[in-house]
C-alpha cells in the first residue's frame, strides 16, 4: 500500500478522526488549525480557522454535519462541516482535553484539565439537530471529577448509557449518562501510567484504552472488565479497534517527544502496530513517521487508517488485499466448516 | 472535400491533408477495433490501430459521500479545483504491510543494524591510488604507466589490505605483486573472510534452509504455497516452476525460510499434506553443483 501523506499542519498532529462513511477526515494539531480531507485521495476539502491555541481534540457527529474541536484556549468550538461556519463557542476556564459525540450525535461531551485549582469536569451539552438553530450555553450534564485523579479521555457507550473515562493513574471508570453518577471505578492499567486514549468498537459495547504503561486493553462497557490485553515495548498514545470484517486492533505511540532527538527513528519505534484483537498477537508493523505516532484512527467502514504523528504528517494508508486475507489457522478452519 | 470535382485534382498535398474518419470494426470477442488516420506534430500521416475493450464498472457510493465530494472547498481551499494539491498532499513510498502469525519484532530490528554496519564500511572505505594516493582506482590511475606502485616490494600496506578484503570486488585489481593478475583463491585474505567466501558463504545458508516441495498442483499459486509454509516460520523466497507457455505449474517449488530449525519443522509437518488433489513431497533442497 502507497500512503497518503498530508502535510496540511505546521505542528504536531493530536487527533484525526473519520467521518462515518470514512470519506473525510478531520485532523487538528497543535498550530491551531483543524484541516478537512477526502480520504479516498488525500484532497483537502478545507480548514476551519478561529482557535488560539494549540488544538488537542476534534469529533464529528454522525451525520457529519456538526464538526466539534476543543483546545489549549479554553474553548469547544461547533463547526457546520460543510461550510466551515462557527455556529457555537463555550468557554471554560481550563483546557479541553477531549470532545466527543454521542452514537446518534444528539449530545456532545468534553472533558476539561484540572490545573489552576479546577477540578477535572465532563460537560455534556444538549446538540440542536439544526444548523441554524441557536446551541444552548449551559450543559445538560456536568459531572465535577473530585475524588479521583484528572480525567484525560472519555466517551459515550452504547445507547449514551454510560460515560467511560479514562484518567492520569491508569484507570477507567465509569458514569451514568444521565444522572452523573459514579458506577464502578477500575484500575486496568499500571498504576500512576495515564491512560492517553479511549476508542469504541463499531457497536460501542466494548472498548480499547491505550496508555504510557506501555499496554492496550480491550474492556466491556458494561462491568469495565478487561477482556484483552495488548503488551508493547512503547509508551502507546492511541489504539483503535478495527471494523469488520477483520479482527485486529492498531496501536500507535513511541517514545515521548521530548526523547525522540536523542534516538534515531527506528529505535523510536514511530511504527504502527497491527494486533489480532481475539489471539492478542502482534500480525505486523507499518512504518513511515518520524515521530511517535499520537492518535491512530481507522475508517469505519474499513478501507483505510490514518495516523497522526508529531512529526506533524497525517498519513493515510488504504488497506489492500493481504490485510483482508489474513486468517489464523483456526479461524480459516472455522470459515470452511460453515461453508460445507 | 467541396469544391472537388476531378480525382485528377486530388494530388499528393491534398492527400496528405485529407483524413478519413475513424474506422471502427467490432470484433468477435467483444472488443472494438478503431483505425484512426491523423497527422502528427510533425506534420506526417500516422494509421494509429487501437484495440479497445469496453468494460462497465458498476460501483455503489453511498449518496451522502456523493454529496458532499461536491462541496465547494472552504477555507484555504476555497476555489481551488477539484484534485488533490502537491502543496498538501503526497504520496509515500509504498509499504509492503503483510500480516503473519506471530509476527517478531525483531525480524526487521535485526536485520537493519546489519545493513547500518554494510553502509558504514562502505563509508570507511575510500578509494585511494597506490601510485599517487588519489581518491581513485590504481587502475585508472594517470601516473599508472610512468611510476611504480608506492612500497611495491612490501606489497599493499597492511590496512590497505583490510580495506580491500572489506571490498571483495576490489580484491583483485592490484593485490598481486607488481599488478599481475591473481586468481581468487590466492588472495590474501581469501581463507578467512574475504568478499568472495562470504558470498559462496550466503549461497550455503540459502540452500540450508531451502526446501524443495514436489508433487505440487499444476494449479497451485506462489501465494498457496506460501500460506501452507508461512504457518511454519518465516519464508524468505517463494520459487513456484511454473511453464513458460502455459502459465501452470509445472509440478515442483522451492521455499526458502529465514531460519533452519523452521525449516526442519516445516519439512517434517507439509511433507505428506494433501494439497488440490495431490500430495505433497517435500524434502531439503540439494546443494546447487
Amino acid at each position: 500500500m502507497r500512503p497518503i501523506l498530508l502535510s496540511g499542519h505546521e505542528r504536531a498532529l493530536t487527533q484525526v478522526k473519520f467521518s462515518k462513511e470514512g470519506d473525510l477526515l478531520f485532523s487538528v494539531s497543535k498550530d491551531h488549525i483543524i484541516c478537512a480531507w477526502y480520504s479516498a485521495n488525500g484532497e483537502r476539502f478545507g480548514a476551519y480557522k478561529g482557535h488560539q491555541g494549540a488544538l488537542w481534540t476534534v469529533d464529528v457527529d454522525p451525520t457529519t454535519t456538526f464538526l466539534a474541536s476543543g483546545g489549549a484556549d479554553n474553548t469547544i468550538r461547533l463547526w457546520e462541516v460543510r461550510t466551515g461556519r462557527l455556529l457555537k463557542t463555550w468557554e471554560f476556564t481550563t483546557s479541553i482535553k477531549r470532545v466527543e459525540f454521542s452514537e446518534d450525535g444528539r449530545q456532545l461531551l468534553g472533558v476539561t484539565e484540572k490545573r489552576m485549582n479546577q477540578l477535572s469536569t465532563v460537560i455534556v451539552y444538549d446538540i440542536k439537530q439544526d444548523v441554524e438553530a441557536e446551541q444552548g450555553d449551559e450543559p445538560s450534564l456536568r459531572i465535577v471529577v473530585d475524588e479521583l485523579p484528572k480525567v484525560t479521555v472519555a466517551g459515550f457507550s452504547y445507547l449514551n448509557k454510560y460515560i467511560i473515562t479514562g484518567h492520569e493513574d491508569g484507570s477507567v471508570s465509569q458514569y451514568d449518562a444521565k444522572s452523573g453518577e459514579m458506577l464502578h471505578n477500575a484500575f486496568s492499567h499500571d498504576d500512576g501510567m495515564q491512560v492517553t486514549d479511549l476508542q469504541w468498537s463499531a457497536d460501542r459495547t466494548y472498548f480499547i484504552t491505550s496508555s504510557k504503561d506501555k499496554t492496550a486493553k480491550l474492556h466491556a462497557a458494561d462491568s469495565l472488565e478487561v477482556m484483552k490485553t495488548y503488551p508493547t515495548d512503547t509508551p502507546l498514545n492511541s489504539a483503535a479497534i478495527t471494523p469488520d470484517p477483520v479482527q485486529y486492533v492498531i496501536l500507535g505511540g513511541g517514545q515521548a517527544a521530548m526523547d525522540v532527538t536523542t534516538t534515531s527513528a527506528r529505535q523510536g519505534k514511530f511504527e504502527a502496530r497491527f494486533y489480532h484483537k481475539i489471539f492478542e498477537e502482534e500480525i505486523g508493523r507499518v512504518r513511515g513517521h518520524f515521530g511517535p505516532l499520537n492518535y491512530v484512527a481507522v475508517d469505519p467502514t474499513g478501507k483505510c487508517y490514518a495516523s497522526g504523528g508529531e512529526d506533524g504528517y497525517v498519513r493515510v494508508h488504504h488497506f489492500d488485499e493481504s490485510y483482508y486475507e489474513f486468517r489464523y489457522e483456526v479461524e480459516r478452519e472455522r470459515e470452511q466448516g460453515i461453508r460445507f | 472535400m467541396p469544391g472537388r470535382t476531378d480525382w485528377a485534382d486530388d494530388d499528393e498535398p491534398d492527400l496528405a491533408t485529407s483524413i478519413p474518419p475513424p474506422q471502427v470494426t467490432k470484433n468477435k470477442d467483444g472488443t472494438e477495433t478503431v483505425i484512426t488516420i491523423f497527422i502528427n506534430e510533425d506534420g506526417k500521416r500516422v494509421k494509429r490501430t487501437q484495440r479497445i475493450k469496453r468494460t462497465v464498472i458498476k460501483k455503489k457510493e453511498n449518496p451522502r459521500v456523493a454529496e458532499r465530494r461536491q462541496w465547494a472547498k472552504i477555507g484555504p481551499e476555497a476555489g481551488k479545483p477539484p484534485g488533490p494539491r502537491p502543496d498538501t498532499t503526497t504520496l509515500g513510498e509504498n509499504i509492503i504491510f503483510r500480516p503473519v502469525v506471530g509476527f517478531k519484532s525483531g525480524q526487521q530490528q535485526e536485520k537493519n543494524p546489519e545493513e547500518d554496519k554494510k553502509a558504514d564500511a562502505l563509508k570507511k572505505m575510500q578509494i585511494k591510488c597506490r601510485i599517487c594516493q588519489g581518491d581513485h582506482f590504481t587502475t585508472k590511475c594517470p601516473f599508472k604507466d610512468t611510476m611504480a606502485p608506492e612500497g611495491e616490494a612490501a606489497g599493499p600496506p597492511p590496512d590497505m589490505d583490510e580495506r580491500m578484503g572489506g571490498g571483495g570486488a576490489e580484491g583483485g585489481l592490484g593485490g598481486g605483486i607488481g599488478g599481475s593478475y591473481v586468481p581468487p583463491h590466492m588472495r590474501k585474505g581469501a581463507g578467512a573472510s574475504s568478499g568472495g567466501e562470504r558470498m559462496g558463504g550466503k549461497f550455503e545458508r540459502d540452500d540450508l534452509a531451502t526446501l524443495r516441495v514436489t508433487n505440487v498442483s499444476e494449479f497451485a499459486e506462489e501465494n498457496d504455497l506460501r500460506e501452507i509454509f508461512e504457518r511454519h516460520g518465516r519464508v524468505t523466497r517463494v520459487f513456484l516452476a511454473k511453464d513458460r507457455d502455459t502459465g501452470r505449474a509445472k509440478g515442483f517449488a522451492f521455499v526458502s525460510y529465514a531460519d533452519r530449525s523452521d525449516a526442519a519443522r516445516a519439512c517434517e509437518k507439509v511433507d505428506g499434506y494433501g494439497f488440490g488433489h495431490l500430495i505433497l513431497r517435500v524434502e531439503f533442497a540439494k546443494k546447487s553443483t
